[in-house]
């Protein structure tokens, strides 16, 4: 191959030709099988969290009013801040541990590089502080391992851009899933249809003859990038009536457990790859201590109902969890009682692939980040600030998705002697 | 938004002039000096702008130092390009004055000589070597110039082929007034063709429909629907509005006798009047508009829009109940000057030199400071930025400088935001804007005006503007006194061409590309600076014409990027693909757009793609205004079964109903009827006829009768009735499918009613349907 010709298809690739809007013919866009996992779920604690009331204690130096040094608990490798006793609701840490201690996989001193919430949620999101068409990791999963899917990529608020890959959901309630499952039935009642089956094969064929035509013509990029996308949409909306048996009669009342229905029953369905589930308010800076005793139980319930649901839908074994926030707080107390924003933080994960009961990088007394050799993932003071991009860099690996083309449209810069080595045990 | 606007506008103001000699500044007038292309093209657009000026202005962070930079974007015309020649000037000083045998320019680039910005460029850097090539050149005064530009290139649209002149006409109709144009506006664009339609235009401009698309509009931007809780509770504080604001709770409706009707009344008139008071300052928007009033009034209109509801929420019915044509009207809209706010205690009333509250139009409204309030840690800069998106295109949070370590910066000062370099960069901009807010102190659920207790912070920026510090005989009128130079400031009219770029197009402009190392850079960066130059073309226009907000929509109507429409041949070439890749219009519609486009097309919409109760709206990607704010661009496979539901409904309800119409009534089967089946010439000619019909008012599509979209069509039609024929299926319609509910089952005994109605479905499923 000529030095032009190579040059050709590296431009090629990099303007997307044939990767962001591919030309879909008929063949290509009939229902496509159940995905079938893995499935990814990014939780979201928006507004930033106090890691130190969880995964990273520390109960020195006046950092935290609820306990002291002391009264640290530990569960295998793990170290976490005692909750039981002071939280408002939710699960306590203590619980949490005891249930998934062995699985979890815990980074502490994670250097966001900013404390803003627009840029840290964007930098956690996608791996990239600086590009604003960098899709999430969640997105670009979905684009990667199941972009025919009818609800490939849903989200529930966060950061959630999709660099144009794929398609976002957002399905705010469990009935509006019904509601979409039996699109050609009036009222979504199965014995209620519309047209008559011939006529609605005929309505799709004519469909597909006019797709085919319309790309036999030359078209501008952003107009055949819709007209594939909107005809995919469409065809594989049928999917979407497999998730009707899969969606709970009742509907539960809290907020996390909402989202994780819509989620699991799209995951059990095989219409949907990744999801981002979020709850907000962690911004405690007004009133830390019981701001952060509410949320995080909730949150830790909230994932607990989430993974318990998975096992009962036999989905448990192909769910990856990132646990995440787009900062952390501030080590000391300002005059309302209240944390501002730090730049420190944590994130967990757990699945199928993902060694437990490990924590990896800390931070210091004063909740400063350690640097961490990224051969051995040992506390090294040569080592490394490990940032977003670091993680990411993993979670590409992890999923199997770094050399595909569309995280190659992507990349976060992150030189092969940072790469994180073994990160996932 | 674009937080680097200076750059590229005067790279492009000044394209195609011929460079001069690098080692000399300029000193003469523009058109006599022409400028170093490569310079601003370059070092000026792709690293000074986005790296240097940051702090190396006056105001910024390194104002104190030799290396001081004047912003372009602030100014206009001559003045502008003086700013470039005072920066070139300065920085071939620094590149010249050298520390060993290195330029002092490429080692404060890297951090060194104490540089307080610290390290902006690696030396292998793209931005590094460009400066690295600045250098050089300027320290070989005898090397000619390289000019940037790519002079080979062709002309931006060449070979891009635009919407026919009735497409367009479609276009602007159904999308500024919600109707499809009339024959009479046809008939006009085809015998005058595109110079027809910026009279058309003034007349569309003129429509309700438009007004209530221009709400929308500039609500999917200011967001102010969003606000949480009741507006009576919210809006209007207790403090101010105590004795007024729940004036609908004391009314009594005596006239009606039904308990029930009674209650519903009551329920009605709150509902509306919270309406009213949430739609206020869109109808601010609506009145400057329709007025043709200059839009700068959007930051510094001396008034809000009352009804006679609000009014009384406000505690001013008495006063103005006269300029009202109907008191009842809880919808009715006039300008109003608030008085001066007064407290449930002395100390707590308004400040006000003149007797009324301060207006400055949309920035000082009870609903966008309760929209974006403030908290004691926020300290109004959730305020200052959104002001800066809002009304100046900048998104201060858009690229956050990376920091090297972040934590230790917090740590080590006392007042970061005052002291660390890393900070200051933004907040120096920011937090003046913030502290003009400073009387606006109350927090959520409280109202918004009120003057913190022990006065306002002092360890943060005062209050002022760009440099210039608020004297404190303004702070009364502090957001009058923003307001003001808001509407003097060039970025503000480019953020108004912006929004109405956003409001037809459904997306944002172009950014900048950031990323010099792409070997697509160039290619991203001639799209963004032909869309760029497009915009600033219509943002001086429209300064120079008063501000008229309709002339920017019919200016971008009429540009070749809302008219682009396809390639006359596929480019071959990726980095043209790159250049084309945003263009043509291809949105999605809304749900709102789309419901109206159905209410268009079959005089009536389809009325299921509303927020709330039962309504699709959320799920096809619409927004609360709220939480979710921004509006889905890409179908999801959600969205793709409601477009499927959508199309199987509408075609029911419409097939049977058009064919029950007189004839010249019909707007879908004129001259068709149910027993007309293909077979003959004549029957087979009438079908076709019918089908171009369809496709041109559900699709916009202008097909003969002879072409291959009609025939596809014409197949689907008679390929049902051969199929139906076939089966011997049952001669009536689908029962759910009637006219109207008290009608009986409709007879369709050659299955023609129910082919029809596929074909209704086919089309509403289509492309040239779901966008515009």
């Amino acid at each position: 191959m000529n030095d032009k010709r190579r040059d050709f298809l590296k431009l090629c690739s990099l303007a997307g030709l044939g990767i962001a809007a591919p030309r879909t013919s008929r063949a290509e866009t009939k229902e496509t099988p159940p995905y079938a996992g893995p499935f990814y779920v990014v939780f979201n604690a928006s507004g930033g969290w106090d890691t130190t009331y969880l995964m990273d204690p520390k109960g020195v130096d006046g950092i935290n009013r609820l306990y002291q040094e002391g009264d640290i608990l530990t569960q295998g490798a793990h170290k976490f801040a005692p909750t039981d006793k002071k939280k408002d609701g939710g699960m306590s840490n203590e619980e949490f541990y005891k249930d998934f201690g062995s699985e979890l996989l815990v980074f502490n001193g994670l250097d966001y590089s900013v404390n803003n919430h627009s840029p840290g949620a964007r930098y956690m999101a996608t791996g990239k502080l600086d590009s604003l068409a960098c899709p999430t990791f969640a997105a670009l999963v979905a684009a990667c391992k199941g972009p025919a899917c009818p609800l490939s990529f849903l989200t529930f608020g966060n950061y959630s851009n999709t660099g144009n890959l794929v398609a976002m959901s957002r399905v705010p309630y469990l009935p509006s899933l019904k509601k979409v499952a039996l699109a050609d039935h009036l009222e979504g009642n199965e014995r209620s249809p519309y047209h008559e089956d011939f006529v609605l094969d005929r309505i799709e064929q004519t469909l597909a003859e006019a797709h085919d035509a319309t790309l036999q013509q030359p078209r501008l990029p952003r107009l055949e990038r819709a007209e594939n996308m909107l005809y995919a949409a469409q065809v594989n909306s049928k999917a979407l009536q497999r998730v009707v048996p899969f969606i709970p009669k009742s509907i539960p009342k809290e907020r996390m457990a909402q989202q994780a229905e819509i989620a699991l029953a799209s995951f059990a369905a095989g219409v949907c790859v990744s999801a981002n589930l979020t709850i907000g308010q962690f911004d405690s800076h007004a009133n830390n201590d019981r701001d952060q005793m509410k949320l995080i139980p909730e949150f830790l319930q909230g994932i607990t109902y989430f993974i318990r649901r998975a096992e009962e839908l036999k989905l448990r074994d192909k769910l990856v969890v990132i646990v995440q926030s787009e900062m952390g707080r501030t080590p000391t107390y300002n005059g309302g009682n209240g944390k501002d924003h730090w730049s420190i933080g944590s994130v967990m994960f757990l699945g199928p692939g993902i060694k437990g009961n490990r924590v990896i990088g800390a931070t210091d007394a004063k909740q400063f980040a350690r640097t961490v050799n990224p051969q051995t993932l040992a506390l090294d003071d040569k080592g490394i600030r490990v940032r977003p991009e670091h993680v990411h860099e993993s979670l590409r690996q992890f999923a199997g998705i770094d050399q595909h083309a569309l995280a190659k449209k992507f990349p976060l810069g992150v030189k092969a002697p940072e790469m994180l080595k073994g990160f996932w045990g | 938004m674009n937080t680097a606007l200076p750059a590229l506008a005067i790279a492009l103001v000044l394209l195609g002039s011929t460079s001069q000699g690098a080692d000399t500044a300029y000193t003469g007038a523009a058109c006599q000096a022409p400028m170093d292309t490569a310079f601003v093209e370059d070092v000026w657009g792709k690293v000074a702008s986005q790296e240097c000026l940051k702090c190396h202005k006056a105001g910024g962070d390194a104002e104190d130092s030799d290396f001081v930079l004047r912003d372009p974007s602030k100014v206009l015309g001559e003045a502008r390009d003086e700013a470039m020649r005072h920066n070139r000037a300065a920085f071939i000083k620094m590149a010249r004055a050298s520390e060993g045998d290195q330029s002092r320019l490429l080692l404060k680039a890297q951090g060194k000589l104490k540089h307080k910005g610290k390290a902006v460029l690696k030396p292998d850097s793209a931005g590094y070597r460009i400066l690295a090539d600045f250098v050089k050149r300027v320290t070989a005064p005898t090397k000619p110039v390289e000019v940037a530009e790519d002079k080979n290139a062709p002309p931006f649209f060449d070979g891009i082929v635009m919407l026919d002149d009735r497409r367009l006409l479609r276009r602007a109709t159904l999308s500024l007034a919600g109707r499809l144009p009339t024959d009479d506006e046809l008939k006009l664009i085809q015998h005058d063709g595109l110079k027809a339609m910026p009279a058309m235009l003034d007349a569309v401009l003129k429509e309700d429909a438009f007004y209530d698309r221009l709400r929308e509009g500039f609500n999917d931007i200011f967001l102010t629907l969003g606000i949480d809780g009741n507006a009576d509770a919210t809006v209007l504080a207790y403090e101010h509005f105590e004795k007024s604001r729940l004036w609908y709770q004391k009314e009594k409706f005596d006239e009606i006798a039904d308990p029930k009707e009674k209650q519903q009344a009551k329920y009605r008139i709150a509902r509306e009047y919270r309406e009213a008071l949430l739609g206020e300052p869109m109808k601010l928007i609506e009145h400057i508009v329709r007025n043709d009033r200059p839009f700068t009034e959007l930051v510094t209109a001396d008034y809000i829009m009352m009804t006679p509801y609000t009014s009384r929420g406000y505690g001013m019915f008495d006063q103005i109940k006269d300029r009202f044509k109907d008191v009842k009207d809880p919808f009715e809209y006039i300008p109003v000057r608030l008085t001066a706010l007064k407290g449930r205690s002395r100390q707590t009333d308004q400040e006000s030199a003149s007797g009324f509250y301060p207006h400055a139009g949309i920035l000082s409204t009870f609903q966008w400071l309760t929209r974006y309030p403030t908290t004691e840690t926020n300290r109004n800069r959730l305020r200052a930025r959104m002001y800066y998106q809002h009304f100046l295109g900048v998104d201060v949070l858009e690229l956050a400088a990376r920091v090297t370590d972040a934590a230790a910066v917090t740590a080590k000062c006392k007042v970061p935001t005052m002291e660390a370099s890393e900070c200051v960069v933004c907040h120096k901009t920011l937090d003046p804007v913030a502290s003009l807010f400073q009387d606006y102190w109350v927090f959520a659920d409280k109202g918004v005006y009120g003057r913190r207790k022990g006065g306002w912070f002092e360890d943060m920026f005062q209050a002022g503007f760009e440099g210039d510090d608020m004297p404190a005989a303004e702070r009364w009128r502090s957001l009058q006194w923003l307001g003001e130079r808001t509407a003097k400031d060039p970025r503000f009219a480019v953020a108004m061409v912006e929004h109405a770029y956003y409001i037809l197009t459904g997306r944002k402009v172009l950014l900048p590309p950031k990323d010099l190392d792409d070997p697509i850079y160039n290619a991203k960066r001639r799209a963004y600076a032909e869309q760029r130059k497009q915009t600033e073309a219509i943002a001086t226009r429209f300064a120079k014409n008063g501000f008229n907000f309709k002339a920017v929509l019919k200016d971008w109507v009429m540009s070749d990027f809302y008219r682009a429409d396809a390639v006359a041949s596929v480019a071959a070439n990726p980095a043209r693909r790159t250049e084309l890749d945003d263009l043509g219009l291809a949105h999605m519609l809304s749900p709102e757009q789309l419901d109206r486009k159905i209410e268009a097309v079959f005089g009536e919409g389809w009325r299921k793609l509303h927020n709330g109760d039962g309504g699709l709206a959320m799920l096809y990607g619409g927004i609360d205004s709220k939480e979710v704010t921004e509006r889905a661009t890409d179908p999801s496979g959600a969205m793709g079964a409601i477009m499927r539901t959508m199309a199987n409904d509408v075609a029911c309800k419409n097939a049977a109903r058009d064919f029950e119409r007189p004839n010249d009534e019909r707007l879908l089967f004129r001259n068709m009827e149910p027993d007309v089946v293909p077979g003959s010439m004549e029957t087979d000619a009438k079908i076709k006829h019918t089908i171009a019909h369809l496709h041109e008012r559900v699709l916009g599509r202008i097909d003969s009768e002879d072409s291959a979209e009609v025939a596809r069509t014409f197949r689907l039609f008679t390929g049902i009735l051969d199929e139906a024929k076939q089966k011997r299926r049952e001669e009536q319609e689908n029962y759910s499918c009637r006219p109207d509910p008290d009608h009986v089952r409709v007879a369709d005994p050659h299955y023609t009613i129910r082919a029809w109605r596929a074909v209704l479905t086919y089309l509403l499923r289509r492309q040239e349907f779901l966008y515009e």
